[in-house]
């Protein structure tokens, strides 16, 4: 008997020991991410800031849509739309509805930039402090680029008037460790407030950024560059000249020597001001997703936008810009005319190049009349763009001249809607501010968030 | 010294019970043909020594005076309770494998008898999985037991098979149900390439190595289970040897021949050209009446688009071909498929044993090819099962398979080159291009033949699945079980496409997997019935498992191949991503179950279960799930136990708590992910913590009748039940401005309810037999409470109020009679032409109210004939392909299928298909317009198989030599356009939300198959 009973014992034992031993074992920490808490150095801040690049990277934002949608948008008289994706049909169409996915993607993409940025300015003080400056300023950098895109997308134009009341995007500053409705749920700051926190974040980012950074980090230029943006929507020409003129001239930036040269490069070519870094293992997509997968042609892309020919009538015979495109057919078998500016994938994507800067001060200058800043006249701006391409000189700078200009040396690159926004042109014959032209509040965010109103047509 | 007294005494008790018993002597005959039975069981009634028949069938057993009935059981066969009633000869004839309701269930962590199970279990047979042409086990139970519903997607081989028991109750987290193989838990998940089907990790076990299969339905059957058990169990047995058998081997070879059970019909060159023909008609008016280009007349524009869509689309694809002469007429859905697919099974197998082992080993090959081109399935592998007796209390064992199997495949459902695409395709393009002799590489889409020809996706598995188990008898009344298994999984995925290929992309492109899922999992328990006496009698279970599961992978792409020569990632030049990633999880839990019967007549169970899982954070790791049940043995009442009509009533009812925690690992922490920008490794905010997330739970209330009318020849059982889910793990949208797009947590509640009938009758007995089983059962699915949440997945949703499931889409409303363009329905229910103003609205919905199966067995001397219908009936399916297929090049040129001859083509005509138009096409959108009713009633299945007679068989040393046809799938009826059984898997990368909320949807669905088997089995 007692044999049997410690052999009873014994089973309960293990039994128990087995349980109290795995006990421990229920704690399982992930093995692919970190949590919060783990957080802590100067380098794991500078990390998630890093983070925040990957997210400009993304499809969903300087990627691809942020220029394709604009693209997109403002296509009808460059490009056509003939691959199968119903949602980019759908906005080449102008019949894109509540719930277009592309704008629930570009939306989410962006807060997700800007959690982090975010994140970074709240834990700046465990960043070394000979870094701490150029850090946030890095990171007011990309908050600022971020919420200029999220205004020109998801609201009407600064060109509208009626900016204070003009609804755009919520303005989220801080970063959120849990979510409480009553105080996440924020509803749309106007456009006013919107373009304020930008210029505040981006002259903070040019008053704190490097000259120079590597690895296609954000320097003291590229913030220059967007503010020159930021400013040609808003009208305000004397601000835009200085800071485009600021770039031209001590950026340090030279035009390549032909337009070739300033496209399909792995690094950043001497012109660039501002990319988007891809390789093989770090890219925007490459077989649904990317510029090349939508502007290259089969095989390397799905050649789903091609050239309108009506469009390569608005350059000159002997412009070098109206050869650099190429004859190829879709995924769909759809024979057609390809720009050469996205023909390889994993390559660098300029986002802001000194031709654009250039032609920047050149109208900038024009509008504001008077001494022009930097000294350069506008007729000699825009004609150092074209004898890059060979184009004849112009003679004489008019008005009409500076946006044909931008539609043909910034073609494809993002560039045209919002030309035609700030100008008030058309988009075939929608108005400038037509509602069509603006992106939908993403339905889902509306049916969690019921503070945020809607665009007007949808 | 204490001890040796006790044996002492224990010896003296056997010795007394020798002294007193008596021998009672028999033989044991088949009642097909009167041939003897050698190997059968016997068994005095409640005891657990028995015996088994010689070669000659004939039995010896001592049974004590005290003993009122022998059992007599075979596998194969019913088991059947005889009363020995003071005789010393008994002979028996055993029959047919009719459900009895004397069988033996197994249960978690034991078995139970039928008669004494309190909750509801259905039991499926060994006979009714083995043989089927199908590669695992959960396709060959489709419409077998009731309450139990099971959609094999498509007709490929080797894909993800979606299984409810009793509805869908879960949002966010997985409905699948738990998966026991000889008390081990198995991997279910998928280990395959995330951008592609979901494979099925169920088809590394071989069906013919099972015994039976039980699904535990109701709460109080699992319960024991308790925090994975909400989906229900399903438990696996195995086959095992027999104690005191001589060795019997068992080979069955058989041959299969498959072919599609539908095609969906295609337009020929002729009707396509014509119709794009009239598209031009159509646009050139349109285009006139808006003024777009300017034409000066209505012809010029027809003359202009005619003339477009001549040399853009007819001489474009056509290759140069003459078309106006129908040169190429090409049959693109006959490429889908091969002329025929073959499939070829053998097993064998060789089980026995002597008095302290027993023993079942088995060796598989089967090669399987779906009646799609480039997917095959083969399998190779063994089992081993082992029990030995060590000494008088000691019994040891093993239980071990080793499987190999390959699948291979092409791409995905929503990629151009998978075959089913092909369809796509317009019949004036030639198969061979006439300029390069090549196949046609300038096709409207992809030539998914290029990639049938270059590429390949191999996905090879090796898995182990195994237990070893000491169990040690302390005493009589209690036992003590120590199991330690291993689950291993090792996946090897090759996918490689050639730069011939279009998905190769003219540089040739290559992946490779590689997964390992290592579980370890242990049960320790003990089994205690201790001897109330009287009519009193208990039995109690308490004992602790636990579970570990460690999954690794790695994956690398690569391209830039010199050529086709080398096929691994050796031959490629760049590297564009490699990874290698590692999960996982812990389960601990502790349980404790005591079934109790008074006089075989009031029975009383209740169980309990403590589970922690690692998925929930500390505060929130354990769940304790109870269960209890009550069944009332009302045919053994006195006023009821004469009855000769009535054979056996029992009532049950049961309700308990089980819990899911199936929504994959650290889903309470904040997570940032790891990002890879160039030269810039960084953090990004990924997900949202919830320390309060906890188990999801599930209370189920059941209620059971079972019964059996004159002896048992009518019997069956019926039950309801109603599941209540409450705290549902849901992956809950939060505005995407925070930076995050979701956080799991505790909301909302569902609810399931239904009946299940199942009634199994023996029509005709004696030489000629005819046996009915026919189950049905209703369930109904209700999302009660969602706190105003909507959760979408494309074109179905999740919703208050609604079933899960329901398809959610702008009702469409035929073609406008004067104009032809599409109509939808407004908010207000008045048509519109603009689409932008159909709200949308529930149309249907994917799971079926009803389902059932229906068999008839016949058998006549060695003939036997089973014919087995199942039915769906309620659901709806979506083609997804239908805006391509139907919208008259609305939405492209794809080759239309026939129903658009029915379109409308001038002022007057009522029709529910659009003009066609390619610029100005019409109706282009996702609509009501594809929702199809999905009910079926469908002949699954005809085995015809005849037994050799047994005599015939002794000269020849062999036991028996059966014969048998049989086809699957020969006719069904359905108002569906293509094959009902339809179900696009999604793809591995997406959620359970996406698995749970849809279903029903067809997008290029391969059709099930038709196949004709057949075989042989031999004994010997």
């Amino acid at each position: 008997m007692k044999i049997t009973k410690y052999i009873i014992h014994a089973s309960l034992g293990l039994m128990l020991i087995a349980g109290n031993g795995c006990n421990k074992k229920l704690d399982v920490l992930p093995q692919q991410q970190i949590t919060p808490e783990q957080i802590t150095t100067g380098e794991d801040v500078k990390a998630v800031l890093f983070g925040s690049y990957s997210a400009l990277q993304h499809f969903n934002s300087y990627g691809e849509r942020n220029l394709f949608v604009a693209d997109l948008l403002a296509g009808d008289e460059q490009l056509k739309w003939v691959g199968t994706f119903v949602n980019y049909r759908q906005v080449f169409q102008k019949r894109q509805d509540k719930t277009l996915s592309i704008a629930e993607g570009m939306w989410g993409r962006a807060y997700i930039a800007i959690a982090g940025v975010n994140t970074v300015l709240e834990k700046i003080s465990v960043v070394d402090t000979s870094e701490q400056k150029s850090i946030a300023a890095e990171a007011k950098f990309i908050r600022g680029i971020v919420y200029f895109d999220l205004v020109n997308f998801f609201g009407q134009p600064y060109s509208a008037g009626n900016t204070t009341t003009n609804e755009a995007v919520p303005l989220i500053l801080e970063s959120v460790g849990t979510y409480v409705p009553d105080r996440d749920n924020k509803p749309r700051a106007s456009v006013e407030n919107v373009y304020k926190q930008v210029i505040q974040d981006l002259t903070d980012a040019a008053a704190g950024l490097p000259e120079s950074n590597d690895d296609g980090r954000a320097n003291k230029y590229s913030a220059l560059a967007f503010l020159a943006r930021v400013y040609m929507n808003q009208g305000k020409y004397a601000e835009a000249a200085t800071a485009a003129n600021e770039v031209i001239t001590n950026g340090g930036f030279n035009l390549e020597s032909t337009i070739e040269k300033a496209f399909n490069n792995i690094a950043a070519s001497s012109e660039d001001i501002f990319i988007i870094q891809q390789t093989t293992q770090s890219n925007a997509g490459t077989s649904n997703n990317g510029m090349t997968t939508f502007y290259a042609a089969k095989p390397v892309g799905r050649g789903d936008a091609q050239i309108l020919p009506a469009f390569l009538d608005r350059y000159e015979d002997n412009d070098t810009r109206k050869a650099f495109v190429y004859s190829g057919v879709s995924i769909t078998g759809a024979p057609g005319t390809y720009t050469g500016k996205f023909k390889d994938l994993y390559k660098a994507i300029p986002i802001v190049r000194l031709s654009e800067v250039i032609l920047t001060r050149a109208e900038a200058n024009f509008r504001k009349g008077g001494a022009p800043v930097g000294g350069v006249t506008p007729l000699e701006d825009i004609n150092e763009v074209r004898s890059r391409a060979k184009a004849t000189p112009l003679l004489v700078v008019t008005s009409n001249d500076f946006a044909d200009e931008r539609f043909r040396e910034l073609a494809f690159e993002g560039d045209r809607l919002w030309t035609v926004k700030r100008l008030k042109l058309k988009v075939g014959n929608l108005n400038y501010n037509d509602p069509k032209l603006v992106l939908p509040v993403p339905q889902s965010e509306r049916d969690v968030n019921p503070n945020l109103s809607q665009n007007q047509g949808y | 010294m204490r001890f040796f007294s006790f044996m002492g005494i224990l010896l003296l008790f056997c010795m007394l019970s020798f002294a007193q018993s008596k021998q009672v002597t028999g033989k044991v005959t088949d009642q097909r043909d009167g041939s003897p039975l050698p190997g059968v069981t016997i068994k005095v009634k409640g005891l657990k020594e028995g015996t088994v028949t010689n070669a000659d069938g004939v039995f010896k057993l001592n049974v004590e005076p005290g003993a009122s009935t022998l059992i007599f059981s075979f596998v194969g066969y019913a088991d059947q309770e005889v009363p020995v009633s003071g005789r010393s000869t008994i002979n028996v004839a055993l029959g047919g494998s009719t459900k009895d309701i004397s069988e033996v269930v197994v249960v978690g962590y034991g078995t139970q008898l039928k008669r004494d199970v309190t909750g509801s279990i259905a039991k499926i047979n060994a006979k009714e999985i083995e043989d089927i042409p199908v590669p695992s086990f959960e396709q060959a139970i489709q419409g077998k037991a009731a309450g139990v519903v099971i959609e094999s997607g498509s007709g490929k081989v080797g894909q993800g098979i979606k299984v409810r028991i009793r509805g869908t109750s879960s949002i966010s987290a997985s409905s699948q149900p738990l998966y026991i193989v000889d008390g081990m838990p198995v991997e279910s998940s998928l280990q395959s390439d995330a951008n592609n089907e979901v494979t099925n990790p169920l088809v590394d076990i071989n069906p013919n190595d099972i015994e039976s299969v039980e699904v535990l339905k109701d709460a109080s059957a699992s319960a024991i289970y308790g925090a994975r058990a909400s989906n229900g169990v399903v438990l696996v047995t195995t086959k095992k040897g027999k104690l005191n058998q001589k060795t019997i081997f068992n080979l069955d070879v058989n041959t299969s021949w498959a072919k599609p059970t539908k095609k969906r019909g295609f337009l020929n060159a002729k009707e396509y050209i014509d119709l794009i023909h009239e598209a031009a008609v159509n646009d050139g008016k349109t285009d006139f009446a808006n003024g777009d280009t300017g034409y000066g007349t209505e012809q010029e524009a027809i003359d202009d688009y005619t003339k477009m869509y001549d040399s853009d689309i007819l001489d474009y694809y056509s290759l140069g071909t003459d078309w106006r002469n129908l040169a190429v007429n090409t049959n693109w859905e006959d490429q889908v498929y091969r002329d025929v697919a073959r499939s070829n099974q053998v097993n064998l197998s060789a089980t026995g044993g002597n008095e302290k082992t027993r023993f079942f080993v088995s060796g598989f090959y089967s090669g399987q090819d779906a009646i799609v081109i480039n997917n095959r399935f083969t399998r190779y592998g063994a089992r081993l099962s082992l029990d030995h007796q060590a000494t008088e209390k000691l019994n040891i064992g093993i239980n071990m398979s080793v499987n190999r199997s390959q699948l291979d495949r092409v791409t995905d459902d929503n990629s151009f080159s998978t075959p089913g695409q092909l369809v796509a395709q317009v019949p004036i393009s030639p198969l061979i291009d006439p300029e390069t002799g090549k196949p046609n590489a300038r096709t409207l889409y992809d030539n998914g033949l290029l990639d049938a020809l270059y590429d390949t996706d191999k996905q090879i598995t090796f898995r182990t699945l195994g237990n070893v188990y000491a169990s040690y008898q302390f005493l009589p009344w209690l036992n003590f079980r120590s199991e330690v298994g291993t689950d291993i999984v090792n996946m090897n995925e090759d996918y490689f496409k050639s730069k011939l290929s279009q998905d190769g992309a003219g540089i040739g492109k290559g992946q490779s997997i590689n997964a390992q899922s290592i579980s370890l999992n242990t049960n320790n328990f003990f089994t205690i019935n201790p001897e109330l006496g009287g009519k009193h009698k208990l039995s109690m279970v308490l004992g602790m498992s636990y579970l570990q599961n460690d999954n690794r992978s790695a994956s690398i792409q690569a391209e830039g191949y010199p050529s086709d020569a080398v096929k691994n990632l050796s031959g490629a030049t760049t590297v564009t991503f490699g990874s290698s990633e590692n999960y996982k999880y812990t389960f601990l839990s502790y349980f404790f179950r005591a079934n109790y019967s008074y006089n075989e007549k009031y029975l009383a169970g209740f169980s309990i279960r403590a589970d922690g899982s690692s998925r929930f954070g500390p505060d929130n790791r354990y769940g304790v799930f109870p269960a209890g049940s009550l069944g009332w043995v009302i045919s053994q009442e006195d006023f009821l136990k004469e009855s000769k009509a009535l054979s056996f009533l029992k009532l049950r009812a049961s309700a308990g708590l089980t819990g899911n925690a199936e929504i994959g690992e650290s889903r309470f922490l904040s997570l940032y992910n790891i990002t890879n920008y160039p030269n810039l490794p960084g953090f990004q905010p990924k997900t949202i913590g919830n320390p309060d997330l906890k188990w999801e739970k599930t209370v189920q209330v059941d209620a059971g009748l079972e019964f059996g009318f004159i002896n048992n020849r009518i019997s069956g059982e019926i039950d309801v039940y109603k599941k209540n889910t409450t705290d549902l793990l849901l992956s809950v949208n939060i505005p995407l401005t925070t930076g995050y797009a979701s956080i799991y947590r505790n909301l909302g509640k569902m609810e399931n309810k239904g009946i299940e009938f199942s009634l199994t009758t023996r029509n005709l007995e004696g030489e000629f037999k005819w046996n009915t089983t026919f189950n049905i059962a209703y369930n109904k699915n209700k999302i009660t409470d969602l706190q105003g949440q909507i959760i979408n997945t494309g074109s179905q949703r999740a919703v208050e109020g609604e079933a899960i499931g329901s398809f959610y889409l702008p009702k469409f409303a035929g073609a406008d009679p004067q104009t032809g363009v599409a109509l939808y329905l407004d908010s207000s229910g008045k048509t519109t032409t603009e689409f932008s103003k159909a709200p949308k609205m529930v149309v249907g919905n994917s799971n079926p109210d009803f389902t059932g199966g229906f068999t008839n067995n016949f058998s006549y001397k060695g003939f036997d004939l089973s014919v087995f219908f199942t039915f769906v009936n309620g659901n709806s399916i979506y083609n997804g392909a239908g805006i391509y297929q139907t919208t008259g090049f609305a939405n492209g040129l794809d080759n239309q299928t026939r129903d658009i001859l029915n379109r409308w083509q001038k002022p007057g005509d009522i029709t529910n298909v659009p003009k066609v138009g390619y610029y100005y096409g019409t109706g282009a959108e996702a609509t009501s317009r594809y929702i199809y009713n999905g009910s079926y009633i469908r002949l699954k299945n005809v085995t015809l198989s005849y037994n050799l007679p047994k005599r015939a068989m002794s000269a020849l040393k062999i036991q028996g030599i059966k014969v048998y046809v049989a086809g699957y799938n020969l006719w069904t009826k359905t108002d569906y356009l293509s094959d009902p059984e339809v179900n696009t898997a999604p793809l591995a990368s997406e959620s359970n939300t996406s698995t749970n909320t849809s279903g029903g949807v067809d997008f290029y669905t391969i059709p099930q198959a038709r196949t004709f088997t057949a075989g042989v089995n031999i004994r010997f």
